[in-house]
Parts: C-alpha cells; sequence; structure tokens
C-alpha cells in the first residue's frame, strides 16, 4: 500500500512538471531545457515571498504563483520571442544557456543550502493516514491534488476554452493560425506562462513538502523522460509517462538499488526511444528524422 | 462605377530566398462588392500575389522588395498576416486550409473575430453558406473530402468577419459540380454579406461565370485584364483556358500565346 502511495506521489510531481514541458513543445516543437531551473526558481520565489509577506502565507502563496507566472511570460517576451522564426535548435539551445543562467544566479542569490519555505511559512506537514494502511504527508497529497486539478483544468481549457483551442491551432499549423487573425506571440506567451506556472506549483509544493536545495533540477531533469515516453506533444501522453516512470523509479528503488533512482527514468526513456521513437501517444509523423 | 478602390496592388514584386522572382511589377485593382478572378497557367505567380496581399509569405522566406499593397487607404504589404486579418483580409490558402487535428466548429472556433461575435454567431454564419458542416460539426477536419474541406476552409475565413475574401484555387482537385455549387456559394456570401472577392484559378470557364473582372498572369505578370464577359469572349482565353480551339491541330499553349504576342508586337 505504500507503495502504490510513493508511486502516486512521484508520478504526480513527474506529470505536474512534465505538462509544462508539453505545453511549449505542443505550440513551438521547442524543447524547455530550462523548465526544472524555472521551476526551481518558482520554489525560490515562495521562498521570497514568505519572507516579506510574513505571517500571511496565504498572500506569499498567491504572490508566487502570480510572479511565477509573470516570469514564465517574461521569459518569451523578452528570450524566445526573438527566437520565433529561427531554427528550433536555436531556441532549445537558447533554453540551455538560460538555465545554466537562471541555476547559477539562484546559488548566488539564495546560496545551494537546505532552505525551508514551508517553515518560513509557518506549516506543519503532518502525515495522514490512509485507509488501507499507508501514509502520505500533508503536501504530497496537496500536490496529487493540484496535480489532478491542473490536468482536468488543461484539457477542458485546451478543449472548450477559445484560447486553447488556438494554442492548438497554432501548433499544427502558425501561419494559418496567423492568417486567421491569431496572435502567435499571444499564444506563445500563453504557453509559456502556463507551462512555468505549473513547473513552478511544483517545484512550490515539492519545497513545501521536503526542502529546498539547487539539487531540485534534478527533479525537473527526470521528469523530462516522462514527457518524452508520453509522446511530448500530448498531455494524455505526459500523464502516463509520468505514471511509468514514477512507477519504474519507485519499484526498482524498492526492489533492486535505491541509488538506481537517478538512472531509472532515463533507462525507460532508452528503451522507450528504441521501440516507439514518437512516444506511447505522440504523432508519428512530428518527428524530425535524423 | 465610380466605387473607389478597395485594394490597390501597384507593381508589386516578390522573390523568394532573395533569388527568385515569382511575381515581377504585378498591378491590380479591385473595387468594393466586386468579384475579381486571377487567371493563369502553373507557376504563373498567382498563389504568390495572394499570399503577398495577405503577408502569407512569411514562412516561405518570401519577401515584397518592391511595390506596393493598398487596402482601404493603408499601406499592408510586409506587415504580419494577422495585422491584415484584423485590417479586414482573409485567405483561404491553396493548401494546409484547415486545421487538421481540430473538429469542424474547433475550426470554426480558432479564428479571430470582432468581439461582439460569439461562438454561436461564427457557427450560424458558417451554417448559413454552408448547411452540410452542421451534419460534419463534430468530425475531425483531416478527415473531411476535398469538397467539404473547402467549405470549412471558407467558412472559417468568413469566421473572421472579412471585407475582402481571397480564394486560391478552390476548384483544386474537385469534381466539376461541386466547383459550380462552390462558386455560387461565393455569390451568395458577396450578395448576402456585401464581401469583395477575389478568386485565383487555373481553370478560366468556372470563374469567369461569376467574376465581374480578370486578370491573366503569365511568368509573374499581368498580360491581359478586362472584364468578367469581354475576358470570356477574347479569343486567347477560348483557346488556352476553355479547351474551345479553333483550329484542329492542337498547338501547345506556350507557342499560340507567343505568335499572339508577337503580332500583337509587330502590329
Ligand atoms: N516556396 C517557394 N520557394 C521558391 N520558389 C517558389 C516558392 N513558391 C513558389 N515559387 C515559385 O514562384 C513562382 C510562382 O509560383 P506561384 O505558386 O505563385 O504560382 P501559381 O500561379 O500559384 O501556380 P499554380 O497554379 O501551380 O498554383 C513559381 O515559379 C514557383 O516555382
Ligand atoms: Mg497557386
Amino acid at each position: 500500500m505504500q507503495l502504490a502511495v510513493n508511486i502516486v506521489v512521484l508520478s504526480a510531481i513527474y506529470a505536474l512538471i512534465a505538462c509544462g514541458y508539453v505545453l511549449i513543445y505542443r505550440v513551438s516543437r521547442v524543447l524547455n531545457l530550462a523548465h526544472g531551473e524555472l521551476m526551481m526558481l518558482g520554489a525560490y520565489l515562495l521562498l521570497a515571498t514568505a519572507a516579506s509577506f510574513a505571517g500571511n502565507p496565504v498572500a506569499a502563496i498567491a504572490a508566487a504563483v502570480v510572479l511565477s507566472l509573470a516570469v514564465g511570460i517574461l521569459v518569451y517576451v523578452f528570450l524566445m520571442r526573438k527566437m520565433t522564426g529561427e531554427m528550433v535548435l536555436a531556441a532549445v539551445l537558447t533554453t540551455v544557456a538560460l538555465g545554466t543562467l537562471l541555476r547559477g544566479l539562484m546559488v548566488l542569490i539564495w546560496s545551494a543550502q537546505q532552505q525551508y519555505p514551508g517553515q518560513a511559512l509557518g506549516f506543519a506537514n503532518p502525515a495522514i493516514a490512509l485507509p488501507g494502511g499507508g501514509r502520505i504527508s500533508t503536501f504530497a497529497a496537496i500536490l496529487v491534488v493540484t496535480t489532478a486539478l491542473v490536468y482536468g483544468g488543461l484539457f477542458v481549457f485546451l478543449r472548450f476554452g477559445r484560447w486553447g483551442v488556438r494554442m492548438r491551432a497554432a501548433g499544427q499549423n502558425p501561419l494559418l493560425a496567423a492568417q486567421r487573425g491569431i496572435n502567435l506571440h499571444a499564444v506563445y506567451a500563453l504557453a509559456w506562462g502556463l507551462s512555468t506556472l505549473t513547473g513552478s506549483m511544483a517545484g512550490m509544493l515539492i519545497a513545501l513538502d521536503s526542502g529546498l536545495t539547487s539539487s531540485m533540477t534534478v527533479i525537473g531533469l527526470k521528469a523530462f523522460p516522462a514527457a518524452l515516453v508520453g509522446g511530448l506533444d500530448s498531455l494524455v501522453g505526459a500523464l502516463v509517462g509520468a505514471l511509468i516512470i514514477g512507477a519504474a523509479e519507485v519499484l526498482s528503488i524498492q526492489y533492486i538499488d535505491p541509488l538506481l533512482s537517478d538512472v531509472v527514468p532515463f533507462l525507460v526513456l532508452i528503451a522507450m526511444l528504441i521501440v516507439r521513437p514518437w512516444g506511447l501517444f505522440g504523432t508519428r509523423e512530428e518527428l524530425d528524422r535524423v | 462605377m465610380s466605387e473607389p478602390a478597395l485594394l490597390t496592388v501597384e507593381k508589386l514584386e516578390v522573390v523568394y530566398h532573395r533569388a527568385i522572382t515569382a511575381v515581377q511589377g504585378i498591378s491590380l485593382s479591385v473595387r468594393k462588392g466586386q468579384i475579381v478572378a486571377i487567371l493563369g497557367t502553373n507557376g504563373a505567380g498567382k498563389s504568390t500575389t495572394l499570399r503577398a496581399i495577405s503577408g502569407f509569405l512569411g514562412i516561405d522566406d518570401a519577401r515584397v522588395t518592391d511595390g506596393s499593397v493598398t487596402f482601404n487607404g493603408k499601406r499592408i504589404e510586409n506587415r504580419q498576416p494577422n495585422e491584415i486579418t484584423r485590417l479586414g483580409i482573409a485567405l483561404v490558402p491553396e493548401r494546409d486550409k484547415v486545421f487538421p487535428n481540430l473538429t469542424v466548429i474547433e475550426n470554426l472556433t480558432a479564428p479571430f473575430a470582432p468581439a461582439h461575435y460569439n461562438r454561436r454567431d461564427n457557427e450560424v454564419l458558417a451554417y448559413q453558406f454552408f448547411p452540410r458542416l452542421a451534419e460534419l460539426r463534430s468530425r475531425t477536419a483531416g478527415l473531411l473530402s476535398g469538397g467539404e474541406r473547402q467549405m470549412l476552409a471558407l467558412a472559417s475565413a468568413l469566421v473572421c468577419r472579412p471585407e475582402l475574401l481571397l480564394v486560391d484555387e478552390l476548384s483544386l482537385g474537385l469534381a466539376p459540380v461541386v466547383v459550380q455549387d462552390l462558386m455560387a456559394r461565393l455569390v451568395q456570401i458577396r450578395h448576402e454579406l456585401g464581401t469583395t472577392i477575389v478568386v485565383v484559378e487555373q481553370s478560366a470557364a468556372a470563374a469567369l461565370n461569376v467574376a465581374d473582372y480578370g486578370y491573366v498572369l503569365e511568368n509573374g505578370r499581368v498580360v491581359l485584364d478586362g472584364e468578367g464577359a469581354r475576358l470570356r469572349a477574347h479569343g486567347d482565353i477560348q483557346e488556352f483556358y476553355l479547351g474551345q480551339t479553333s483550329s484542329s491541330d492542337r498547338r501547345s499553349y506556350r507557342s499560340v500565346k507567343q505568335y499572339r504576342r508577337s503580332r500583337r508586337w509587330y502590329g
């Protein structure tokens, strides 16, 4: 039972991070390799707002969420916007540079020490006993619920929201979308904003649950196989991919060796790439062949 | 007939990849409420002209290098396509004219429409001219037949509430009766919405039946223009586009054209 709980929690973490990769890839075919760093920035933003809104945790969280949305939009407007129309590879390399820069900045500002935004906000994190014998910490439970809500929200938005449909349209044929009066920059900025927002929410919740160090980017990196296994352009795929990666990791820690935990996601990814390079739910022709 | 021009193209020149000049100094003018046909064989520069007007050139690394496009008194050459659409020009391109993974309804939802129109209005507008689309509402656009896809493309362009509708190769790959029906829809659209329409066609017959005015392009230049009825009666057009060859030996398009032209040249 505890094993199942662990799998669900880890999968939820990966899923919440992975949808950010998918959102940006889907509209612009760009892999955002700074996603892990942006997620960590979200967590540090919470640390910062916790200090400035001392005694008012709700305001601190709200401010951090709004700030992270703004960060995503600003990254697009000031950095990625210039890359529109350039080669995808150039854009991907830009995100690598951005990630490195952010990581350096965050260590400079907040140091590499373990920090606890939960304590700063005055939250306790008691474990909840689940029927069936498992236990889950409060923030892990909140994280699972948040992931479910985010995915539910994204599904509804992309299917029924006007801008959601526009995001999908722009992903399929940007030129025709522009010709239909859709402002591509607005669509891309929205994708970056939502992606950074959801990633930051993951970062904040992980930090609230188990503290914050500069090694959080590793989690972001491990969520990347989850997105890829699912096929990168599919939200359902990201969800299933996260479940596969999460399960593989938890089970190998339990039954083989805890040291495997950082390797397993990538082993699964490699196995996947050999068998089905377009991912479980991806579209076959989306691939640029090597 | 003294309506001011809605669209004026002057000495337009378009270059692909900084090397290939596809359009070399085309001038044309479209008055409000007209249906204008642009004719010409493959590679004449028809699509390039339409795409230059609607700002659709970007992705092919093409540029307007000379001349001007004026719409409603505003210069629009080299503007962004979404800006041009919001000014009132919508294009139905030759290929990739719908979003294949979106449903019919979603294809009608995605386009930008002026704020006071809601989704229901967009659907009503689409079904007003293409009732068939109502039956296909939740079908994925990529699965539609060529004719249905063309209807959807026209409908989704109409959602932008354009003053000027540009249609590239309405007849491409469609059965003649479908083409006739679609041409009739264009006339209906013009009649009921007052939309000005420019159609590009290889096959002149269908287009000239509904067009008030026509231009014939060749090698990126206008070689002939005139009122629809006059063009229909014109010898060259009859021979090459309507297939009513007068002589029994079927001469190639080019040789006859060359002959006519030299005759024009030498008087
Ligand atoms: N993307 C492109 N890159 C380079 N050259 C192009 C491109 N598109 C068109 N051309 C060239 O520009 C010229 C005009 O092409 P255009 O597509 O405008 O012709 P068209 O009159 O629409 O022909 P068709 O009836 O076959 O559609 C052609 O010589 C064509 O080879
Ligand atoms: Mg063409």
